[in-house]
């Protein structure tokens, strides 16, 4: 477990000491990694600027929804989510070969090799949107703090899964790059309160494929306005994440079976 | 006995899909499936300490058969046995114990100096302080690359790359290291460093499997020699067996000073007839010897200039090959 | 070597061998690749599904958005989508790519321009493009969202869609030409194409920008390559309060191309004094 923790913190200083070779491009990068994730709140600015809103919801809520989102993934894009360009990347060029010559887990090492410094953009973009908004609202209480910050560990579970389903089509996809479009279009639908949704919507995304449950679920606990399902999302991020599992070892076996 | 391999086969499956518009939509509801026989059952067995060239042409297998004794790829059917391990089985615990240089994929990290790819290493074999330093230090040393070790891996040779990437893959004193295309496309002074290397290395009991198509390194380095074609073994025997495999054959280049007789004989095969006073042929020893060969030309046409080389390795592999 | 093996043909049917054969290679090429293209298929509708529940959403009080109905505000994005499968490229990135890796220099020994053979692959690539992303898209668009997708008037439909085609290449190109000065340029390129977007209209109408960023935008080349054609698209056009006729607002966008065509040829008349200057 101690040779686990000491190997990922070398590999987040390694990623760091790579993307600092060209600190010019690193600043711009980690930058634009930031401003396109304010597409969304942008949007949401542009709506209720225009004297429009979305029904129930004031414009603070709705940032803070997208906060949260951002929050998400600028905890899993740099920590875990590289795996899979860097899966692409390795499949397609050949060093995922690499990877299996090291007295490690696979997924391990895609993790470990996978940092992303660029995203730690996102995280700051997500603390400043999140502080933004909270700003304006009312103090959240105690007990909506904890179940924030309890469904907010659940997003991150339900990132981890994506990541893994995105990476193992990575595997089996080769050189794909586009397989991103995929998440960032599903995802889409946790960033907006899911009463915008029709209900069989709402029923998969949060029961299906569980996207309300990165952004949506966790903001509305802090809100002190918890979704009806929220206890029933949480069982079925876990299902998630299992099945994920399950593709991601699935397409490694194909790979070790043929080679890639 | 360090390697057991026995009966490996390997067999892939992959799809055919077309490339008009109505094959591929076709290939969405019918695939057609396409059985490839990478490997037919070959078996060999590698002793502690020794030093083998693993040889093939392209596509006969041998990329397959590094992959599956590196564990990286789990075969049809055979059996394989390292240092008690099945190496697709016990993956983990069995590479700690190996080591690996490709020519072609760089285990380096391109931006940042090698001592720091070489920490990332360090914390994923979990390799212990104090051994980390000795074997890098010793190492380093060997190769002399001192100065270099802290320079950005981008602004360094190819050769001194090299010498980093074997650092790399020894930093954690494997028993075995497997060598693909180590030397390819470094000059002839780095080669030399290289293979200095490997024989210190493998003088000190480190195994060494070596996969190339730099005939010049499987000469220098190789004691015995494995060469696999079409998925099969043709070849296991030593380096002087090799040699000889085509027989005990000698290239002669002869110039006299009368025109040259008739050479029309058993054992000797022309190969380029330049003019009645010179020629270039191979001559089989077993059938007329070098000395009966030499007399016979002299005494009829006079001697000016002769020179004799054995079988170009070439020939061997060509045929081997084929 | 060779010299004439083959009588000199007419420049022009020359031109158009090269745009034969590089169309076809290049389509070729990325049928390979064709089930990657076939990901918009996908990803299209659903990002579309979150705009129609969004602006549902937002029509369902009653308010309207900037003067736009729920209707035009919904077949505005369902064109944007289907007219960015057209217009599409990456000649930005294939030219950093070539410059990054040295492979330039064999295009300096052809005897034909860069940019003429970039531009065929660009139509190679969206020809595929037009069955494996635009018509299925469409027809989904068409037949299952309801969407009126008939342009208002094909003839200036067509001609301002292949202005944006144009001017979108010309435009990548010329931020693949800062290749030529600069080493790592991922970052500035990502830069542009988020810019390049938000000011083309891909986020959301021109018109729901505030007013002064509205006459800000009328003024910056963006408008024309994706707000201008599917606004032609749906046969009206306003921004920043100015509303103009149709034949109109595709002269402006021809006068666009043009001037985005001199900046290309000044940016590689430097780009390439600076290649052979330095050397690769």
């Amino acid at each position: 477990m101690i040779s686990a923790i000491k190997m990922h913190l070398q590999g987040i200083k390694t990623g760091l000491a790579v993307r600092m070779a060209y600190r010019a491009d690193f600043i711009i990068s980690a930058f634009i990694m930031l401003i396109s994730e304010f597409f969304g709140p942008l949007l949401t600015y542009l709506i209720y600027n225009n004297e429009a809103s979305l029904p129930g919801w004031s414009m603070y809520e709705v940032l803070l929804i997208q906060g949260v989102f951002l929050l998400s993934k600028g905890i899993s894009f740099p920590f875990f989510f590289g795996i899979v360009w860097n899966t692409l990347d390795r499949v397609q060029n050949g060093t995922f070969d690499l990877l299996l010559i090291k007295p490690r887990s696979v997924l391990q090492m895609v993790i470990v090799t996978g940092f992303d410094s660029e995203d730690l953009g996102k995280l700051i973009g997500g603390l400043a949107l999140t502080g933004i908004a909270l700003y304006r609202l009312p103090r959240p209480g105690l007990s909506e703090w904890v179940a924030f910050i309890g469904l907010f560990v659940i997003s991150l579970v339900v990132m981890f899964g994506f990541a893994l389903i995105l990476a193992g089509l990575g595997i089996v996809w080769i050189g794909n790059y586009r397989v991103y479009e995929i998440f960032s279009s599903i995802a889409n639908f946790g960033m907006y309160p899911a009463s915008i949704f029709s209900k069989s919507l709402q029923t998969v995304i949060t029961s299906v494929i569980p996207v309300a449950m990165l952004g949506f679920i966790p903001a509305s606990a802090l809100l002190g306005k918890p979704y009806e399902n929220t206890l029933y999302a949480v069982i079925i991020s876990f299902m998630f994440l299992f099945a994920s599992l399950l593709f991601w070892n699935t397409t490694l076996k194909k790979y070790t079976s043929s080679g890639g | 006995m360090i390697i057991k391999v026995e009966n490996l086969t390997k067999i892939y499956k992959t799809y055919e899909r077309g490339n008009t518009f109505r094959e591929a939509v076709y290939s969405l509801f019918v695939r057609k499936p396409k059985y490839v026989e990478a490997l037919k059952g070959i078996s060999f067995n590698i002793e502690k300490g020794e030093l083998l060239g693993f040889l093939g042409p392209n596509g006969a297998g041998k990329s397959t058969t590094l992959k599956v004794l590196t564990g990286i790829l789990f075969p049809t059917d055979g059996k394989v046995d390292i240092m008690g391990y099945i190496p697709w089985k016990n993956r983990k615990k069995y590479v700690a114990h190996i080591g690996a240089v490709f020519g072609q994929k760089s285990q380096l990290l391109w931006d940042i100096p090698p001592i720091d790819a070489f920490y990332l290493n360090k914390a994923i074999y979990s390799i212990p302080d104090k051994s980390f330093k000795k074997t890098m230090d010793y190492m380093v040393d060997l190769l002399d690359v001192g100065d270099l070790i802290k320079k950005p891996t981008r602004l360094l040779s190819l050769g001194e790359r090299m010498k980093f990437e074997f650092i790399m893959a020894m930093l954690h004193n494997p028993e075995i290291v497997f060598l693909d295309e180590p030397t390819i496309g470094l000059d002839v002074i780095a080669k030399d460093r290289i293979r200095e290397f490997i024989l210190q290395m493998n003088k000190e009991g480190v195994t060494f499997i070596l996969t190339t198509h730099d005939l010049d390194d499987v000469e220098r380095l190789a004691k015995r020699v494995i060469v696999i074609n079409h998925g099969q073994t043709v070849f296991d025997n030593s380096i002087d067996a090799l040699k000889n495999h085509l027989g005990d054959k000698k290239v002669l280049s002869v110039s006299t000073h009368s025109p040259l007789p008739s050479l029309e004989m058993p054992g000797i095969l022309v190969k380029n007839k330049i003019s009645e006073y010179n020629v270039e042929l191979e001559l089989d020893v077993a059938k007329l010897e070098l000395n009966k060969f030499i007399d016979y030309i002299n005494k009829s046409s006079t001697i000016n200039d002769l020179s004799v080389q054995s079988l170009p390795i070439e020939d061997v592999m060509k045929d081997l090959y084929s | 070597m060779i010299v004439h093996k083959n009588k000199p043909k007419n420049i022009i049917y020359r031109q158009i061998d090269i745009l034969k054969a590089t169309v076809l290679a290049t389509y070729k090429e990325w049928a390979a690749y064709r089930s990657h293209m076939a990901i918009s298929i996908f990803v299209g509708p659903v990002t579309f599904l979150v705009q129609v529940f969004i602006w549902n959403a937002v029509y369902s009080t009653g308010n309207t958005v900037s003067g736009l109905t729920l209707n035009q505000i919904i077949t505005y994005y369902g064109v944007v989508t289907i007219i960015n499968y057209l217009t599409y490229d990456s000649a930005d990135w294939n030219l950093q790519m070539l410059i990054q890796t040295g492979k330039f220099i064999t295009f300096m020994l052809r005897p034909v321009s860069h940019c003429y053979y970039a531009f065929c692959q660009k139509l190679g690539h969206r020809l595929l493009a037009l069955w494996v992303e635009f018509i299925p898209v469409y027809l989904l668009f068409l037949l299952v969202f309801k969407i009126n997708l008939v342009p208002a008037d094909l003839f200036w439909a067509l001609i301002s869609i292949t202005l944006g085609f144009i001017l979108m290449f010309l435009m990548n190109y010329c931020i693949g030409i800062t290749g030529f000065w600069l080493t790592k340029t991922e970052g500035l390129r990502r830069a542009f194409i988020l810019l390049r977007d938000l000011c083309a209209g891909v986020l959301v109408p021109l018109t729901l920008f505030p007013g002064f960023m509205q006459k800000i935008l009328f003024f910056l080349p963006f408008q024309f390559i994706t707000y201008v054609p599917t606004r032609v698209f749906i046969g009206s056009y306003e921004l920043a309060g100015i509303s103009l006729p149709i034949p109109y607002v595709v002269g402006m966008q021809a006068g666009a191309v043009i001037v985005m065509f001199l900046v290309y040829k000044l940016l590689w008349f430097l780009g390439i004094k600076r290649f052979t200057g330095v050397g690769a």
